[in-house]
């Protein structure tokens, strides 16, 4: 009987772990279209609403939804009196602080960073420039995102199962 | 007085900066910063420069000199973190900041047709502070005061930059709009004083609100462009006294003149060191011969001290302070 719910609790362990990973395929290219949305947001703001860098970032954490606002709303934080960080390292630091609670990956996380550290530092039509730039990266990474979880996100839940179903084969 | 200025700058100058002894702190003018050339500061007419250990010194061997990364970072600062909402500011360079203190800029220009589009690779960084000095204007006043028929005079005040024009604008301001002349608690009403804050240096407007006492019937257009603004203030805000700094462009002095025909009295500053400048200069020379402005106050400061003398339009001289009196100076 013991030995029974041993095995079920095994098999429920790999189920979950199967689910949970299934669940960050399926979030990431969810949070890397609502990072382009937000980069939308922020080169109106830039272009044509001449609105400063934290106000903006601010804003467009109040528009976007789940982790990747906070990030944004951190990252306005940072910069303002009386941390006074430049944009790169309140970007930075927003990155490191939420960044383990998103589904992003290195790739789109350096797609950030790198566009952070131009960020407020030149003229309007620059700016939009290096935005537009980080957009179209950002489009292929969600493009691949889409593919690996295409190719990944069932494969994980069922795996998650029989994988807990071959711990308890091998057990019993 | 706060020193609330002192966190516009990168924590390393900022540290410098607060090292120094506290009355100093408080008298402190100009902070100039040029990249890898020596940390001064100006005060009183006199400058300095910084050392690492915040002491004063007049060597530039041994001053401090702010490296690539404090300009970054300053610049980063003043443009709260967005430098592409600077691009009007860039191309006149100098950005206010809220407070009212004027950053001058220097740095390489980028051109378009001919005319000056950016400016790029900024290195050099002029801080004037912006101080209210209510009572500035206490004893020049009285002299600006048409006591018959209750109004102001036109008035232009002249001086080289640096000697306390905006100052003396803004307490005028204040005491004309406010109707209290001086120290004294006088029962005249007071005055509509509109205020064209071209460079947002005369009352400091932060979100539109001023920063420095400007007296309680006072209206100001922050960031207009003199011109345009006077104009403005004609049409649709109905001011006794018209306020402006630094005219001088010709479209100024036409809007000057359209303001000295309607009626209002005008209070306007120039750089100059006599009358007799000015009207060799293109854009007021037409003002001036005509006689336009009824007193002209002239502002002096040396190491001694502040100075002033008021004339009137046939040029004769009305009042000299104390300090004129007494010092040798270059007035003849």
């Amino acid at each position: 009987m013991l030995k029974m719910f041993g095995a079920v609790l095994i098999v429920l362990a790999g189920t979950l772990a199967g689910l949970q990973r299934a669940r960050q395929y399926a979030d990431r290219p969810r949070q890397i279209r609502s990072l382009i949305a937000a980069l939308q947001r922020l080169e109106t703001e830039i272009k044509y609403g001449f609105t400063p860098l934290p106000d903006a970032l601010r804003k467009i954490g109040a528009q976007a939804r789940g982790p990747v606002q906070q990030m944004f709303v951190t990252a306005a934080d940072e910069m303002s009196p009386p941390n006074n960080r430049s944009a790169k390292e309140a970007i930075e630091q927003a990155m490191e602080i939420h960044g383990s609670n998103t589904a992003l990956k290195a790739p789109e996380k350096e797609i950030i960073r790198q566009l952070s550290c131009t960020l407020g530092t030149s003229d309007r039509s620059n700016q939009t420039t290096h935005i537009t730039l980080a957009l179209q990266q950002l489009n292929q990474e969600e493009l691949a995102a889409r593919d690996d979880q295409g190719k990944y996100e069932k494969m994980s839940k069922s795996l998650g199962l029989l994988l807990g179903v071959l711990i308890v084969i091998l057990i019993f | 007085m706060t020193n609330e200025w002192l966190l516009l700058f990168p924590e390393k100058v900022r540290a410098l900066l607060q090292r120094l002894p506290l009355p100093l702190l408080t008298v402190v003018e100009e902070i100039r910063i040029r990249e890898g050339r020596p940390l001064e500061i100006n005060y009183s007419g006199k400058y300095h420069f910084l050392t690492e250990k915040g002491a004063l010194t007049l060597s530039p061997e041994e001053a401090y000199k702010p490296d690539r990364e404090d300009s970054h970072r300053l610049l980063d600062l003043i443009s709260n973190h967005s430098l592409y909402t600077m691009e009007e500011e860039l191309r006149k360079g100098f950005i206010t900041i809220p407070g009212g203190h004027r950053i001058g800029l220097a740095g390489r220009t980028v051109l378009s047709s001919g005319g000056v589009e950016h400016l790029r690779d900024i290195t050099g960084f002029n801080v004037r502070i912006a101080r209210a000095v209510p009572g500035a204007a206490d004893e020049i006043l009285p002299y600006l005061l048409d006591r018959n028929r209750k109004r102001v005079l036109h008035t232009l005040i002249l001086s080289p930059p640096q000697h306390g024009k905006t100052t003396l604008l803004r307490d005028l301001a204040r005491q004309i709009s406010s109707g209290k002349r001086g120290s004294r608690d006088s029962n005249r009403p007071g005055l509509k004083v509109g205020i064209v804050d071209e460079r947002s240096e005369i009352a400091g407007s932060r979100r539109g609100i001023p920063t420095f006492d400007v007296g309680p019937r006072t209206d100001i257009l922050d960031g207009c462009p003199k011109a345009e603004g006077m104009m403005m203030m004609i049409r649709s805000l109905s001011p006794d006294v018209l306020v402006a700094d630094e005219i001088g462009r010709p479209e100024d002095a036409e809007a000057l003149t359209e303001a000295l025909h309607a009626g209002i009295s005008v209070l306007a500053t120039a750089h100059g060191k006599e009358v007799s400048d000015l009207i060799r200069r293109p854009g007021l020379g037409g003002l001036l011969e005509h006689k336009m402005f009824e007193r002209y106050v002239i502002l002096h400061r040396s190491e001694a001290g502040s100075s002033f003398q008021v004339l009137d339009n046939q040029n004769r001289r009305l009042a000299i302070s104390p300090g004129e009196k007494m010092g040798g100076d270059a007035y003849a």
